[in-house]
């Protein structure tokens, strides 16, 4: 049920979307309160995992593998987590398929402070990277820009 | 079960982990491969095939980050960073697929350059391993001095030295009082999420979280892919131009020799002579982005091997960041009294288990960013939040602080992480310097304290 809302709100709800506060963490855009939820229902999820095999090995395994193994399901309630989580909480961020750049050559090369004209002369002078231009489908562009 | 046949599965885990991991951007490297090394090597995998899985772990992230720096122009950690402009003029000349391509064959040339180069000069300073550890203390305490002037901080990081060093000391001895046996699991934990730990916890403040809030979700833009070659497994030669392949072994070759240095800063220093032979807008992005990216490979790849194979102890900033389990992992592993893989590989060893681990990695996270790039990032960005990713990661810490000294640990792991992570996100004193005060904490006391 909850997870339906949580869904919703993500998705179809816009509006709502704009209002929303983010904050950043890691380089990433989160909202406030699933991080807080995500950090402990991972914690809860590990460290649960982890007392489960301490109850339930001293009767499967022998002692000295009882801490391995526990930890091995501790790690496995660590990712069942991550599963969990990614499922109840989309990301926020935004992905946009762009196409490939439309701006001009000759703009991109200005404004990385390069002289389409030399640009040009140095392909002339320099088959290997001609012919790598060529097979990309750009050499056409320096032609026009650099070559008049 | 035959050693080698362990070593290939856990490279072959490390290489499929890994792959996936390297395709989150902005993933910290300290903070992801120490829970999972950790792991690895407290699970009680031999020495061979932790190092087996630390190689194919570290190449296939490198691999799979060079896809959102290339595809996205956002850099998939912090290696990635002096790459962004070049990574950036392909994207506008509208041929974002080169510039994934020539790093990702530039990043296979450095890795198979960097091993064996490693391995023949640890073998050399290994002559000198005595005099190294026996003034292990004062040596990490020199280098903590260094690393932190280089560090974001510059002054305030060395002036936090000591500070830092009387509060890990003060809070070894309480911890150890409790639980009787000194903790290190914990503290490199706590170092490790410090950063993430830290953004969290000043989203939670009234009075900070101004900082990190922002008003709309973050954006990406991603590229259209085009496939330019027949089959499955481009051949990196053929992918680089003749002049570029040897710039990119002789930049990888010199790199792997100065183990002491900053990976970014070499990164960025090999970038610009490389930059600076090329001629033209596209060769000088192409040329420079596949010997940087060999460089952020042979970096990382010498800066583990050499001083676990001369010394024992971590005396490079990688070894103090994300290699340190290979260093310290006790009960397992440990660098004071030295024994870890430096007593338990010989350098034949060394070369065989670490080729295996690249070997691996190459096969598995190489085809897969020539072939998947863009379809795997469209599904990581689409369904795999961020929340849940940071959720994973503290959560693992948890746990191992929890398997090291139970609710101390555990404690222990959240004071560090809270300390080191505002120090290093307000002060910008690095983990780095961090790891190195650790290290030389206890000399540091006895020296100025007689504690």
């Amino acid at each position: 049920m909850e997870r339906e809302t949580v869904l919703k709100g993500n998705h179809a709800d816009t509006a709502k979307r704009e209002q929303q506060e983010y904050i950043e963490i890691l380089g990433d855009t989160v909202v406030p309160s699933r991080i807080l939820l995500s950090v402990i229902i991972s914690i809860l999820f590990s460290i649960g995992g982890f007392f489960l095999g301490k109850t339930i090995f001293p009767r499967l395994a022998e002692a000295k593998m009882v801490p391995s193994y526990s930890l091995l399901l501790g790690i496995g309630g660590s990712v069942l987590a991550l599963v969990l989580c990614a499922r109840l909480f989309q990301p926020s961020r935004i992905l946009r398929e762009t196409e490939t750049s439309s701006e001009g050559l000759e703009e991109v090369l200005l404004d990385l402070q390069a002289d389409p004209q030399a640009e040009y002369e140095l392909l002339e002078d320099d088959p290997v990277t001609r012919k790598e231009l060529e097979e990309l489908g750009i050499l056409d562009l320096f032609k026009r820009s650099g070559g008049g | 079960m035959d050693v080698l046949i362990v070593s290939i599965l856990f490279a072959l885990l490390g290489a499929i982990i890994f792959t996936l991991i390297g395709l989150v951007s902005g993933t910290d490297e300290t903070a992801i491969m120490v829970p999972l090394t950790l792991l690895v090597i407290l699970l009680g995998a031999p020495p061979e095939a932790v190092l087996s899985f630390f190689m194919a772990a570290v190449l296939s992230k490198h691999l799979t980050h060079a896809i959102p720096t290339a595809l996205m122009g956002i850099p998939g950690d912090t290696l990635a960073v002096p790459l962004i402009d070049h990574a950036s003029t392909l994207r506008r000349l509208g041929v974002p697929h080169v510039a994934l391509r020539k790093m990702l064959a530039g990043g296979v040339i450095g890795a198979m350059i960097a091993l064996p180069t490693a391995v023949l000069f640890g073998q050399f300073l290994g002559q000198f391993a005595d005099f190294f550890k026996s003034a292990s203390g004062l040596i990490f305490t020199l280098a903590a001095v260094l690393i932190a002037y280089f560090s974001k901080g510059k002054w305030v990081s060395v002036l936090m030295i000591l500070p830092f060093a009387f509060f890990i000391a003060s809070i070894d001895l309480f911890s150890f009082n409790l639980v009787e046996k000194h903790l290190s699991i914990s503290f490199f934990l706590g170092i490790a999420i410090g950063p993430m730990f830290s953004d969290i916890l000043v989203s939670l403040s009234a009075s900070a979280r101004k900082s990190l809030l922002r008003a709309s979700a973050k954006e990406y833009h991603l590229a259209p892919e085009v496939k330019g070659w027949k089959g499955f497994f481009p051949n990196p030669f053929a992918v680089l131009t003749g002049r570029q392949a040897r710039q990119t072994a002789a930049a990888s070759f010199v790199s792997s020799l100065t183990f002491a240095f900053s990976p970014v800063g070499m990164t960025s220093l090999m970038g610009e002579i490389v930059g600076s032979r090329n001629k033209g807008v596209y060769k000088k992005a192409t040329s420079s982005l596949a010997a940087m990216n060999g460089v952020t490979e042979s970096t990382y790849i010498a800066e583990a091997i050499i001083p676990l194979l001369a010394f024992g102890i971590p005396l490079s900033p990688v070894a103090l960041g994300p290699a340190s389990p290979l260093f310290n992992a006790p009960p397992v592993f440990t660098s004071d009294p030295v024994n870890n893989l430096h007593n338990m590989l010989t350098p034949g060893e060394f070369f065989l288990y670490g080729l295996l681990g690249l070997a691996i990695a190459s096969l598995i996270a190489y085809p897969f960013a020539m072939n998947y790039a863009r379809a795997a990032t469209v599904f990581v960005m689409k369904h795999i939040s961020q929340e849940a990713i940071v959720g994973m990661f503290i959560g693992l810490a948890c746990l191992l602080a929890f398997y090291e000294a139970g609710l101390v640990g555990v404690m222990l792991t959240c004071t560090m992480a809270a300390v080191g992570g505002l120090l290093n996100r307000v002060l910008g004193v690095s983990s780095g310097v961090q790891f190195m005060v650790f290290y030389g904490s206890g000399f540091m006391m006895s020296q100025l304290l007689g504690a």
